[in-house]
């Protein structure tokens, strides 16, 4: 039987790289003071968190997601159909744990760790293959920048009270190399290079909905003008309205519930779900979250006040897709709140 | 104000909007009705700008061009430069780093260089006569 526990949150105390996260949020949103951590961001029509958990369950049993409190609630936004609960960061790492020690009791043959830090593209199975082969308790995955935070362990191989999940546990954990596409999400900027990438299949990440013509792909209830035009690779989210003499370019993505009005050209850009673009404008090597934009070319972020510019759309609860894996909470998903 | 020979630099307000506005024109207005009126727009206090604030820019090129003159921007922040290529007018305007920059941009004569007494013109051509002798 394999496990697989998700962590979403910040770093554990112990492995003294806590600072690490505070980057790995956009800037500034508006449903939250802390920004959008990355991994929960809707890229190319699912996060990185979605896309993982899909992943897993295609070979993993049980799966459960334990989640800190410090995520803010925007986070909650782009899920708010699923039933997770939010638990301070420490308890989440402290959940996670207990989870160890009840599927060593439950006899687990593995068990999968994953905290979230990014988009990586790993064989699973190979994985497992090279963890048994090492006969150790733990191994850690690594890329060529260092260690990446994947562990597969053996429950029965740990003795109990030791933080296997640690960098500074006593023992060296074998280390199984990811060959695959590694994007760390530390910035805005990898966000981005995160859409271009899987728009020019430079890895696993595929976008939702189907290839209307080479290099583009539309989603579900995407609503494209005639008379506007799209110029592959670009991906057209879920519900979004791309308006009359709009022009959609150079890798750009509009994610779900979001709208193009007349006129604007969005280029080499990502406009995030449930925005709105205002009329007439030029949206160049950015990032549009509701009424924030970021330049990338020049390491700008503005609130724009003007809702006729930029402005957060709001949608009705079931303009969600039921089919996200995290949001279902079904089957052998199950989401956990730690004491 | 500052002046700087037949260039003209104005200092915008922090704040760019309708208020803003409103105040700053009728200061420049006086300069724009001038014949070939040559204005820097020194943004460098500028913090705040909406669409207010770039139509104003806009209808103060317009009236400077109508008058055969100029109208430049002078040390953007980079906000304000991100907000003028999304109003897509960036490329409208000339923009300089600074506004010794943009003034030197209109090829004028500093004020200073210019002798009181004399016109403007005899520094580059001399006297009159000669000027017609030249011709």
């Amino acid at each position: 039987m394999l496990n697989a526990i998700v962590i979403v949150g910040p770093e554990s105390q112990g492995d003294g790289r806590c600072g690490e996260t505070a980057a790995k949020t956009l800037p500034k949103v508006t449903s939250g003071p802390q920004g959008t951590p990355l991994d929960c961001v809707e890229v190319l029509g699912c996060s990185v968190i979605e896309r993982l958990i899909a992943k897993l369950r295609r070979g993993v049993e049980k799966i459960s997601v334990y989640r800190g409190i410090s995520e803010p609630p925007s986070c909650a936004d782009i899920h708010s159909a699923s039933p997770i609960e939010f638990c301070s960061a420490e308890t989440a790492w402290g959940g996670a744990a207990q989870r160890l020690a009840t599927c060593k009791d439950s006899g687990a043959e593995a068990i999968v760790v994953i905290r979230i830090t990014g988009y990586v593209d790993f064989d699973l199975k190979d994985a497992l293959q090279f963890h048994r082969e090492q006969g150790q308790a733990v191994t850690r995955a690594f890329d060529d920048e260092g260690p990446l935070d994947l562990w597969i362990v053996d429950p029965a191989g740990i003795s109990e009270g030791i933080d296997i999940l640690s960098t500074r546990s006593g023992a060296e954990p074998a280390r199984y190399f990811v060959r695959g596409y590694v994007n760390r999400l530390r910035n805005p900027r990898d966000l981005r290079r995160l859409v271009v990438d899987g728009l020019t299949s430079r890895c696993g990440l595929r976008p939702q909905g189907t290839e209307s013509r080479p290099g583009i792909w539309m989603d579900e209830g995407a609503q494209v003008h005639r008379d506007a035009r799209i110029v592959a690779p670009a991906y057209i989210g879920r519900g979004t309205r791309i308006a009359e003499q709009s022009l959609i370019t150079r890798c750009s993505n509009i994610e779900s519930n979001s709208q193009v009005d007349y006129g604007t050209v969005v280029e080499d850009s990502s406009v995030l779900s449930n925005s709105y673009v205002g009329i007439g404008l030029d949206v160049a090597h950015s990032i549009v979250d509701g009424n924030n934009l970021l330049n990338l070319e020049r390491g700008v972020t503005l609130e724009i006040a003007d809702p006729c510019v930029f402005r957060q759309n709001r949608v009705p609860r079931q303009g969600r897709n039921v089919q996200s894996p995290i949001s279902s909470g079904v089957g052998s998903v199950q989401f956990v709140q730690a004491e | 104000m500052l002046t700087s020979g037949p260039v003209v630099i104005m200092q915008m307000p922090e704040r760019l909007n309708l208020g803003g506005v409103r105040t700053f024109l009728q200061e420049v207005e006086p300069l724009l009705k001038c014949h070939r009126p040559r204005i820097v727009l020194d943004c460098s206090q500028v913090r705040y700008i909406d669409s207010a604030g770039v139509e104003m820019m806009l209808h103060c090129l317009e009236e400077a061009m109508k008058r055969d003159g100029d109208l430049k921007l002078a040390a953007l922040s980079p906000e304000s430069e991100v907000i003028l290529e999304l109003m897509r007018v960036a490329r409208v305007f000339e923009a300089f780093a600074t506004s010794d920059d943009a003034v030197r941009s209109f090829n004028a004569i500093p004020a200073e260089a210019v002798l009181q007494d004399v016109p403007w013109y005899a520094n580059v051509f001399g006297e009159l006569g000669a000027l017609k002798q030249a011709s």
